[in-house]
């Protein structure tokens, strides 16, 4: 078996569906623009076509677990155990492990629950960018993208999803949501401290990895989809962001790559909308 | 109440353990540091597989195994430092040059259409001669002096009982044509031949007698 598995191999059943980033976010049913900008809210049940949103968001949790537990599991394989700065610590692959077995358990749950909410595997599509975060052949940046920008993310929504089971008094949600997000806490702290532990003497290692995770970061915030502001679809869980060994300063950070992408974003519709208006022009 | 100052014996009538153990400190030692080293190749083989197999029961079930054995190297790997070894890593080894041949022959299938393969090199062999090594420890070390490796073992062979059943349950079920009988058959027995050579995971003596056909232990 190789090492480094390009992310068009993973391997999957005939129901999934596998398209590029822009044609995920460009389905209509998560009230998304064809440009990808958001034309949608915050997920509460009275937002027109929520029951649609939520479920493509639970569909979107479950294939992004099916890629946390195979980025976990690739580098169980990828690495040798050792000081070399290719290798990783016995220790780090044992907490790789630990996580498949946790992602594992939260495929299993969000395929249940995908069920209790009406959905079926492949109803909407799945594109692989969180696994590409697990695909950097360096550990440590690798590490930083999954169990601090990845992971990050599944606090971030994992919280959303638990408040919206509150909201809408679906106590299976809330509670599911509520134990995975216990989990998630658990693999961003693992991050946060194997980043700290492998970088103690080389701050420009940490500095490569810290601009890594601020790209993965970004892309994460998915046009705004993730950010602070009181629209977005995703809340950034700061209380468990901060539990997780994240930094005020850090989480602010996220917050203003969020805004960023949100304003990028914005600007690439509208720039689609005048080109679109010159053509029938 | 029965008078608390009255002489009891050390050992209640019903509590039958022994001095005696068929191993010393150093074998202990050496078999673990064997056990370790097969934990490793496993769990980090389990975790590899999850991204290539298409099935999702499958996949699920890796990532969940996969965890076990790691778990089970990190009790190896602290029981090692209670045997005197002070650096874990010089007996984290295989037995011999054939258990490094047969990990490199378990983890060839990589191609999604490669499930029964990949199961069967797990669970219808590896684990198989853990257990059988396993039990074989089990039974014969001295249960008074060697206590700390008995309760590991213990608690790793009822995650190897568990997860053989998973994996065999999951290759019936895979298993549908005479053609994939074949195949499972083929690959079983190839892997056979090289753990028949490698003496099972603790090498030659795995289970005690060494066969006189088997030369002696081959350090890597």
């Amino acid at each position: 078996m190789k090492k480094n598995m390009p992310p068009d191999e993973l391997a999957r059943d005939g129901r999934f569906v596998r398209v590029n980033m822009v044609e995920r976010i460009s389905d209509p049913r998560n009230g998304r623009g064809p440009t990808g900008g958001r034309v949608g809210a915050r997920l509460t049940p009275d937002r027109p076509g929520a029951p649609d949103a939520a479920r493509a968001l639970m569909h979107g949790i479950f294939v992004g677990e099916i890629q946390a537990l195979e980025g976990a599991g690739r580098t169980c394989w990828d690495f040798e155990v050792g000081a070399g700065s290719d290798d990783v610590p016995f220790q780090l692959k044992l907490d790789m492990a630990r996580q498949c077995w946790d992602e594992a358990r939260h495929c299993e749950i969000s395929v249940k629950l995908s069920e209790w909410m009406g959905t079926e595997i492949g109803e909407f599509a799945e594109s692989t960018f969180l696994f590409e975060a697990a695909c950097n052949p360096d550990p440590v940046l690798r590490l930083t993208g999954v169990n601090r920008a990845l992971e990050g993310l599944a606090i971030d929504v994992f919280n959303t999803m638990k408040e919206f089971g509150n909201v809408v008094g679906d106590p299976v949600l809330e509670f599911c949501e509520d134990w995975m997000l216990a989990d998630e806490v658990t693999h961003v702290k693992m991050g946060s401290d194997w980043l700290r532990r492998l970088t103690v003497d080389d701050p420009e290692r940490r500095k490569r990895a810290l601009e890594f995770q601020r790209i993965v970061d970004k892309l994460f915030s998915g046009g705004g989809f993730r950010g602070d502001d009181e629209d977005s679809p995703v809340h950034l869980a700061r209380r468990f962001r901060e539990m997780a060994g994240f930094t005020v300063d850090e989480i602010d950070e996220i917050s203003d790559l969020a805004r960023q992408a949100r304003a990028e974003a914005r600007a690439r519709t509208a720039g689609a909308t005048a080109g679109a208006a010159a053509e029938a022009g | 109440m029965a008078d608390p100052k009255k002489p009891r014996a050390p050992f209640a009538p019903w509590d039958r353990r022994e001095l005696p153990g068929t191993f010393t400190v150093e074998e202990t030692a050496k078999r673990v540091g064997h056990y370790k080293w097969v934990e490793m190749r496993l769990f980090e083989a389990l975790g590899g597989w999850v991204a290539t197999v298409p099935e999702l029961d499958v996949k699920m079930r890796l990532g969940t195994h996969c965890y076990k054995h790691a778990w089970h190297s990190e009790l190896w790997h602290k029981r090692l430092p209670e045997l005197r070894e002070m650096n874990p890593d010089r007996l984290t080894r295989p037995p011999n040059e054939a258990m490094e041949e047969f990990f490199k022959v378990l983890t060839e299938p990589e191609d999604q259409g490669q499930t029964i393969e990949k199961l069967v090199g797990v669970y219808r062999v590896l684990i198989p001669r853990k257990i059988a090594a396993y039990t074989y420890h089990l039974n014969n070390t001295s249960t008074i002096t060697d206590a700390p490796t008995i309760r590991s073992l213990k608690l790793a062979l009822n995650d190897e009982f568990e997860d053989w059943r998973d994996g065999e349950m999951l290759i019936q079920a895979l298993i549908e044509t005479d053609e994939e009988v074949e195949r499972a058959a083929a690959h079983q027995t190839r892997l056979e031949k090289i753990m028949l050579r490698a003496g099972g995971v603790a090498g030659p003596g795995s289970l005690g007698s060494v066969p006189e056909t088997m030369t002696e232990e081959v350090p890597v």
